[in-house]
C-alpha cells in the first residue's frame, strides 16, 4: 500500500553531503505494524519525515520514490501533499509538549483536522471532537473540550496527538517514538491504546521507536537500521527468535532485561552507612498568582527514610514527578529541605556552616541526566573536569591539575589529547564521561547518579553502566542512582527504593523488590515495563 | 590640499597647549580602556584567535575599517588646541580649516558656484540686480562658472591619483609589518582571503582623497542656513554621536549587568526591589525625564554662568549630562534581559554540578553565568547603542537634547527640517546627516554580530567538528 523505494536521503553540510539514509526500500500493508528499530542517527525518523515530506531544509531526497497506492508521493504539488497530510497518512510526534499549540483549546486543535479535511462545522464537528476523544480514553470529554494543553499530563496530551492523527481516519499512522517521553505506565497506556486502535480501524502503522521491547510488543515485522542502512528485515518472531545480523544481536546483547540473572549479588552491608537520611521533607512554596497572595507549598518528598552504605548502588525508581530528583538534589543541599536529618561520613548535612559543606561536599558528587546541559559550553574539557579542584583548592599547581585531568580522562575511556576541546565537539555518551571525570576529580564517595543514561543510546548505556560498575569495583564509590528504567536498576543496583508521589513506597534488596515486591504500586511499575522474550 | 600647510603653520608658530573638555576625558579614557584589552587579548592565544576570527571574516573586517574611519575623526575632534586669544580648536577643525573658514552666507547646494537664494547686487555702481551671487568660496577659484564640470574631473582625477597613491603604499607597509617581501607583497596580496579587505581599503582610500580633493574648492555636501560646509558639520557630528552613544552605554552597562545578574541569581526580596525598580522607571515616558533633567541643567547653567570659562565648556557639560541622563534611564530593558537569561541559566545542570563541586557564587558568576551572558550584552548594546544615535537626533530635534551650538545629526536635521518644504528643495543636510547615522549603526552591527559568533566555540575558531562516537 505505501511503498518506500529506494530512498537515498542526502544532508548538505557546508560543500559536503553526506548520505544520511542510504537506499531504503520497505513496503507497509494496511492492517499492519512495521516497527523501525535504530540507534540515534541511524536515519529511522527521517524516512518518517520523507514520508510525509517534512524533511529539514538541510536534508533533501536525492532518489527513489514513496508510492501510496500507486502515486508518487515525492512528485506531488505542496497542495495536494497538504490533502495527504492528515488525511491518509496520520503523523504522532516524540514530544506531545511541543506539537500541541499552547494558546489554543485542545477541542479546536482536533477539530482543525476534522474542517480541513472532512470539510465539518459546528455542532457536526463539537460531535466527532467528542467522539474522537472518547475514543482515545480521555475521561469527561465534554470538560476537557474547552482546556488547554497545559491542563493535560504528558501521557493525556499523547493522547490528543493521537486524536488528532486519527481525526480525518487515515489510512497510515506514523508514529515517530510517541512513548519515549512518558513514564513506564503511561507508555503502557499508549501502547494498548495505538494497537487496539490500528487493529480497530485496519490501519498501516509505521512505528519508530529505539527500545527494543517496545518493538517486540507492537511488531508485526520488524526493520532494523543502522547508519542510514536497513541491515535487517524480517517478521517480528523469525527476528526475535533468531537474529541473523551481528548488529542486530548486539542490540539484543546490550537491551537491559528485567531478568534476574543479570542481578548483582548484594554486598554486605557492615558497620555505619556513608549516608544516613531520616525523616527527610521538602516542600516547594507555590507562589500565589498575587504577590499578596498566601503563598501554599507543594509537598515534593515526604518522611524519607533511607542508608547507602559504602561500596553499593542505591537504585531510586520512580515516575516523573515521584519525588526521585528532588531527593537526590535535596542531598546534594542544592535544594532546601523542611525538616529531617542527613548524615553523611558520621556529619549532620543540614547544619554544617558554609566553608565546612564547601568541604564536604568534596565527598558527595553528582552525574546529570542531560549530557548537554550539564556542561558550559564555554568551557573546556580541562577547564570542565579541573572546576572541582579549583573550587576545593587542590593541587593548585596547573601543571599537576592538568595531569590529573589526564588521568582521570584516560580512566572514563577519552582520550588525555582532547582535554582542549569545548563539549560540543563531543558525542551525548563521551559527555557523559566527562561528566564522571568531573565528578572523580575531587576523589568522592558517593556519586548520585540523575538518570545518567536515560537520553544516552542503549548500546552507549551498557558502555556507560560498565564504566560505573568498573569504578566502584576499583575506588569503592557508592552509588545513588536515580532512574525510571528497571532494566537498568537490574543490572547495577545493590538495593533499590520505590516512591510514589513524594514517598517511599517500598525498599530492599534488588532481587525482593523486582522479583517478589510486596506492594501494589511496585507491582503495577513492573507489569508495565514491556519484556523482550 | 594647499589649505592645510598654512593652518599647520599658524598652529606651530603659536604657543601649544591641549585642552580638554570633560567629555573629551571621558571618551578618550574609554578608548584607552580597550586599548588596554586589546593589548591583553594580544597575548592570550584564545582572545587573539576570536580577535582574529573577527578580522578575517569580510563583514567584521570592513565593519572594523569604517569604525575606525569613525573612531579616528571622533579622537581627532576630542583633542583642542589652545590658541593664544582665541576659542581653542580640536586637531579635526585644524585639519579642516579650509572648509571651516569657507563659509558663505547662506544655502548653497553641493558643487555650486552661486548662492542657492537671490540676493540684491551692485553690478555696477547705482546699478541695482536682484540675480544669485556667486559663492565667496565653492568655485572661488574658477575665472568663469562654465569651468566647472572641467574643474570637478581635474579634481577627481588628481584624486583618484592620489587614493591610488595612498592605497599602493599602505598595502605595501601592511605587508611589510605582516612580514611579507616585497615581492610577494606584489604577487600575493589578491588572495581570496583578504580580497574584501583590500577592496574596502581601496575604496576608503579613493573616496577619502577625491572628497579631500574635491572639498579643497567647493562645498561638497553644500552648505547650511548660516553658510556653514555641511560636509565639516557631518564630520563633527561624528564626535557627537559617537561620545554620546559610547558614554551612554558605558553608564547603561555596568547598571544593567549589576541589577540583572543580581535580580535573577539572589530572586528573593532582592528581584522584587529591582523588577519594581526598573517597571517604574520604564513606565516614566523617557522623554519627559530626558526633558525635566534638560530643564534642570539649564537653570544649574545660567545659575553658574559665571563659573564656566567658555560656552564650548558650557555645551560639552550639557552633552555630558545627556549621557548620563539616557544612560540612567535606558538600562531597564537590557536588566529585563539579564534577569530573565540568569534565571534560566542558573537552573541549568552545570551550574548545579559548580554548586555541588563546591564551587563560590563569585566563581560560578565569572565562570559560568557571565560568559554565557555575553551574547545577550552585546546584541543588546549594540541595539542600544545604535538606538541612542538616533536618540540624540530625535531629542535635539525636539530641543532638548544637545546644545545647539554643538554640531550633531540631530542639529542637522532640525535645520534641515523646514527647508525640506521649500522649492527647489534643500536636501544635503538631511541626506548628510542620514548617511553619516546609516553608516556608523551599520557597521556596529555588522561587527557585533561577527564579534558574537567568533566568541561562541560552537562557531568560533575553537569549532574543530564532532570527534567520533562514545
Amino acid at each position: 500500500m505505501l511503498e518506500i523505494s529506494n530512498l537515498v536521503l542526502v544532508a548538505q553540510t557546508q560543500g559536503a553531503s553526506t548520505r544520511v539514509v542510504d537506499d531504503l526500500s520497505l513496503s507497509l500493508k494496511r492492517g499492519q505494524t512495521t516497527v523501525l528499530v535504530g540507534e540515534s542517527g541511524s536515519g529511522k525518523s527521517l524516512t518518517a519525515l520523507a514520508v510525509v515530506r517534512l524533511l529539514p531544509p538541510a536534508i533533501r531526497v536525492a532518489t527513489g520514490s514513496v508510492r501510496l497506492e500507486g502515486r508518487d508521493l515525492l512528485h506531488l504539488s505542496e497542495r495536494e501533499m497538504n490533502s495527504v497530510r492528515g488525511a491518509r497518512i496520520g503523523f504522532v510526534f516524540q514530544e506531545p509538549q511541543a506539537a500541541l499549540n499552547p494558546v489554543m483549546r485542545i477541542g479546536h486543535q482536533i477539530g482543525e483536522a476534522l474542517t480541513r479535511h472532512r470539510g465539518l462545522r459546528g455542532r457536526l464537528l463539537r460531535e466527532r471532537v467528542l467522539e474522537l476523544l472518547a475514543a482515545v480514553g480521555i475521561p469527561e470529554p465534554q470538560r476537557r473540550f474547552k482546556d488547554y494543553p497545559h491542563q493535560f499530563s504528558g501521557g493525556m496530551k499523547q493522547r490528543v496527538m493521537i486524536a488528532i492523527a486519527l481525526a480525518a481516519e487515515p489510512d497510515f499512522l506514523i508514529a515517530d517514538e510517541p512513548t519515549t517521553a512518558l513514564d513506564v505506565s503511561t507508555q503502557a497506556q499508549i501502547l494498548d491504546l495505538l494497537q487496539a486502535t490500528q487493529r480497530a480501524r485496519g490501519m498501516g502503522m509505521l512505528f519508530i521507536t529505539h527500545d527494543l521491547a517496545v518493538a517486540h510488543r507492537m511488531a508485526d515485522s520488524l526493520v532494523v537500521m543502522k547508519e542510514g542502512s536497513v541491515v535487517e528485515h524480517d517478521s517480528r518472531d523469525a527476528l526475535f527468535s533468531a537474529p541473523v545480523h551481528a548488529y542486530t544481536r548486539h542490540l539484543f546483547a546490550v537491551s537491559p532485561r528485567l531478568t534476574p540473572s543479570a542481578l548483582l549479588t548484594p554486598s554486605p552491608v557492615t558497620g555505619e552507612p556513608l549516608l544516613a537520611v531520616r525523616d527527610l521533607n521538602v516542600h516547594f512554596p507555590q507562589r500565589g498568582a498575587r504577590w499578596w497572595s498566601r503563598t501554599r507549598s507543594f509537598a515534593a518528598v515526604t518522611d524519607a527514610n533511607l542508608e547507602v552504605h559504602a561500596g553499593e548502588t542505591v537504585a531510586v525508581v520512580g515516575e516523573s514527578g515521584s519525588g526521585k530528583t528532588t531527593l537526590g538534589r535535596t542531598l546534594l543541599r542544592l535544594q532546601p529541605a523542611q525538616s529531617g536529618r542527613v548524615a553523611f561520613l558520621g556529619r549532620d548535612l543540614f547544619a554544617l556552616p558554609p566553608e565546612s559543606l564547601r568541604r564536604a561536599r568534596r565527598e558527595l558528587q553528582v552525574v546529570f541526566q542531560d549530557p548537554f546541559a550539564s556542561m558550559n559550553p564555554r568551557m573546556t574539557v580541562q577547564q570542565i573536569v579541573e572546576e572541582g579542584l579549583v573550587a576545593q583548592g587542590l593541587l593548585r599547581e596547573p601543571g599537576a591539575r592538568a595531569a590529573h585531568v589526564g588521568n582521570l580522562l584516560e580512566k572514563v575511556g577519552l582520550d588525555p589529547a582532547w582535554s582542549s576541546r569545548f563539549p560540543h565537539e563531543f558525542s551525548g555518551g563521551q559527555r557523559q564521561r566527562i561528566s564522571i571525570a568531573r565528578a572523580l576529580a575531587v576523589a568522592p564517595r558517593l556519586i548520585v547518579c540523575d538518570e545518567p543514561t536515560s537520553a544516552l543510546d542503549v548500546s552507549v548505556q551498557a558502555q556507560i553502566l560498565t564504566l560505573l560498575k568498573a569504578l566502584q569495583q576499583e575506588q569503592g564509590l557508592a552509588y545513588l542512582f536515580i532512574t525510571h528504567n528497571l532494566g537498568v536498576v537490574a543490572q547495577l543496583a545493590h538495593r533499590v527504593l520505590v516512591m510514589h508521589q513524594g514517598r517511599i513506597v517500598e525498599s530492599g534488596a534488588a532481587r525482593e523488590v523486582l522479583f517478589a515486591p510486596q506492594q501494589d504500586y511496585t507491582r503495577m511499575l513492573l507489569a508495565a515495563v514491556p519484556s523482550l522474550p | 590640499m594647499p589649505g592645510l600647510i598654512p593652518a599647520f603653520a599658524s598652529v606651530a608658530t603659536e604657543p601649544m597647549g591641549l585642552q580638554l573638555l570633560p567629555t573629551d576625558l571621558l571618551f578618550l579614557g574609554a578608548l584607552a580602556l580597550a586599548a588596554v584589552y586589546g593589548h591583553s587579548a594580544a597575548r592570550e592565544p584564545l582572545a587573539r584567535a576570536r580577535w582574529s576570527r573577527v578580522l578575517h571574516s569580510p563583514g567584521g573586517g570592513i565593519a572594523c575599517l569604517v569604525l575606525s574611519v569613525y573612531l579616528a575623526v571622533a579622537v581627532l575632534d576630542s583633542v583642542r588646541v589652545e590658541r593664544a586669544e582665541q576659542a581653542p580648536l580640536t586637531v579635526l577643525d585644524l585639519v579642516l580649516t579650509p572648509l571651516r573658514t569657507g563659509m558663505e552666507t547662506t544655502y548653497s547646494a553641493p558643487f555650486a558656484t552661486h548662492a542657492h537664494a537671490r540676493e540684491n547686487l551692485e553690478h555696477a555702481p547705482g546699478l541695482w540686480v536682484r540675480d544669485y551671487p556667486r559663492l565667496k568660496f565653492g568655485g572661488r577659484h574658477l575665472a568663469l562658472p562654465e569651468e566647472t564640470a572641467r574643474d570637478l574631473v581635474r579634481r577627481i582625477a588628481l584624486g583618484t591619483a592620489l587614493g591610488f597613491g595612498v592605497f599602493v603604499v599602505l598595502t605595501l607597509v601592511i605587508n611589510q609589518l605582516r612580514g611579507r617581501s616585497l615581492r610577494g607583497a606584489i604577487t600575493q596580496w589578491w588572495e581570496p582571503a583578504w580580497r574584501w579587505h583590500w577592496s574596502a581599503l581601496g575604496v576608503l582610500c579613493l573616496g577619502i582623497t577625491i572628497v579631500g580633493c574635491l572639498a579643497d574648492g567647493w562645498h561638497v555636501l553644500g552648505t547650511d542656513k548660516v553658510g556653514q560646509d555641511v560636509l565639516y558639520l557631518s564630520l563633527k557630528s561624528v564626535r557627537t554621536g559617537l561620545v554620546l552613544a559610547v558614554l551612554a552605554s558605558l553608564i547603561t552597562l555596568p547598571i544593567a549587568l549589576v541589577l540583572g545578574v543580581l535580580a535573577g541569581y539572589r530572586g528573593g526580596w532582592v528581584d522584587d526591589v529591582i523588577q519594581y525598580l526598573y517597571t517604574t522607571l520604564s513606565s516614566i515616558p523617557g522623554v519627559l525625564l530626558i526633558a525635566a533633567a534638560a530643564l534642570s541643567l539649564d537653570l544649574f547653567l545660567s545659575r553658574e554662568a559665571g563659573a564656566l570659562h567658555s560656552l564650548a565648556l558650557r555645551a560639552d557639560l550639557r552633552l555630558l549630562a545627556l549621557c548620563a541622563v539616557l544612560g540612567l534611564t535606558g538600562w531597564t530593558s537590557l536588566c529585563r534581559l539579564l534577569r530573565a537569561e540568569t534565571m534560566k541559566l542558573s537552573t541549568i545542570e552545570f551550574v548545579a554540578s559548580a554548586r555541588a563541586l563546591g564551587s563560590p557564587s563569585a566563581a560560578l558568576l565569572r565562570r559560568h553565568l557571565l560568559p554565557n551572558l555575553m551574547p545577550l550584552v552585546i546584541i543588546t548594546t549594540v541595539l542600544d547603542f545604535s538606538s541612542l544615535v538616533l536618540a540624540e537626533a530625535v531629542l535635539t530635534y525636539i530641543d532638548i537634547g544637545v546644545d545647539p551650538s554643538t554640531e550633531s545629526w540631530g542639529n542637522l536635521i532640525n535645520g534641515a527640517r523646514l527647508e525640506l518644504a521649500r522649492e527647489p528643495v534643500i536636501w544635503w543636510s538631511l541626506a548628510s546627516a542620514l548617511g553619516g547615522m546609516f553608516g556608523l549603526v551599520l557597521a556596529a552591527n555588522v561587527f557585533a554580530d561577527t564579534v558574537r559568533d567568533a566568541f561562541d566555540p560552537r562557531l568560533g575558531p575553537d569549532a574543530k567538528g564532532v570527534q567520533g562516537r562514545a
